[in-house]
């Protein structure tokens, strides 16, 4: 967050705006901090019912969307870290420089997507997985409430609905014992990984 | 029973078909709507034409239901499966009206709370590639923000978490 801070700094008198979601049911009490003690300038929000994710088809944090002046998609989808963290274990010091240069140079970067790559880089729903969205909002709205049996009951249904959601999974863990980055969360990504697939959406910077 | 008292029974009858109007609520983006009265039925959320906007945005016009220049046609001078009038109350079917436009929702029916997705007709843009769909959200400061709101600027929106 002070990197993505300090690279606001350095572009927002370029017409650039980061807006920054954080999707967390626990609202201020959970996220708030994180944006105070990174004393962050750019558009700071808290999104209690992951409508972003919802929205925007996306299933996974941190995700990134390219929107220019016009409110056009650019690119989508993307597992975007402003650097990597912990000597590489995660994160990609790769992704603010293309972010750099779509500032400088708009339509003309190389950078950007046509509509084609758009719309191939959004993820299809099923119809199914379309209802997990009202399922988790539901259970949201039961948490917030106190009734934590018919949270959890309609926590499930959403992963049940869209079992690709790992937004939906490990909001749920978060509450549970062992966490959202626990045993349950590592089995689940080690059977991902396994089968040939990838946890985070990758970036495709070499198009 | 006397043709008198009868009479009252019926009386008493319908006026508690009205009163018995459950209430429900309504969970649509960031909205939470309470409704006083809705017409009971076991699968379906009827509603008074002018809670329908306060629900979902959509206006009863004599076109039909309106969103913008969107109208799903509905006829109003007699019962349908998307409107009906009963002791000349007007109900209007929510649900009928989201799956004609294959929008997504879950229901607990035993607290009567109907949560409901994102419409498709508002994300077809979206869908083929091209737009962003516009968001609002209630700011920390209690003021709300829009995507719209940043038009002529490039944004770059970041999804994260705490957990």
């Amino acid at each position: 967050m002070p990197v993505w801070q300090s690279i606001y700094e350095e572009l927002k008198s370029e017409n650039f705006e980061i807006i920054s979601v954080a999707q967390d049911t626990g609202g201020e009490e959970a996220a708030g901090h994180f944006y105070d003690d990174a004393n962050v300038t750019y558009t700071a929000l808290i999104d209690v019912n992951h409508q972003i994710s919802s929205l925007y088809n996306l299933v996974n944090v941190p995700s990134g969307v390219w929107v220019d002046e016009e409110g056009r998609i650019m690119r989508i989808n993307e597992g975007t870290y402003a650097k990597t963290h912990f000597d590489g274990a995660w994160g990609t010091d790769d992704y603010v420089p293309i972010v750099r240069d779509w500032v400088a140079k708009g339509a003309d970067s190389e950078y950007v997507w046509d509509r084609n790559k758009v719309r191939e880089s959004i993820i299809q729903r099923t119809p199914e997985a379309e209802r997990a969205q009202p399922a988790f909002r539901l259970g949201g709205y039961y948490f917030t409430g106190g009734n934590d049996e018919k949270a959890e009951q309609y926590w499930t249904m959403a992963q049940e609905l869209d079992p690709t959601s790992w937004n939906y999974l490990r909001q749920d863990l978060q509450y549970e014992d062992g966490g959202s980055a626990g045993p349950e969360w590592s089995k689940r990504r080690a059977e991902i990984e396994s089968a040939g697939g990838s946890y985070y959406a990758p970036l495709e910077i070499d198009n | 029973m006397n043709r008198r008292t009868s009479i009252a029974a019926i009386a008493a009858m319908l006026i508690s078909g009205v009163l018995n109007a459950q209430s429900a609520t309504v969970l649509y983006n960031e909205r939470i709507v309470e409704l006083e009265q809705t017409l009971p039925d076991a699968t379906d959320l009827w509603v008074k034409p002018e809670d329908l906007t306060r629900v979902n945005d959509f206006v009863l016009k004599p076109e039909g239901a309106c969103l913008d220049a969107l109208c799903v046609p509905v006829l109003q001078d007699r019962d349908s499966a998307m409107f009906v009038t009963r002791q000349g109350q007007a109900w209007f079917n929510v649900t009928e009206l989201a799956d004609k436009l294959q929008q997504a929702y879950v229901t607990d029916y035993n607290d009567g709370v109907w949560s409901f997705g994102t419409m498709p007709v508002t994300r077809q843009s979206f869908l083929r590639g091209g737009e962003a769909p516009d968001f609002e959200l209630m700011g920390r400061d209690g003021e709300p923000v829009r995507l719209s709101d940043f038009r002529g600027k490039k944004v770059l929106l970041l999804t994260w978490a705490s957990w």
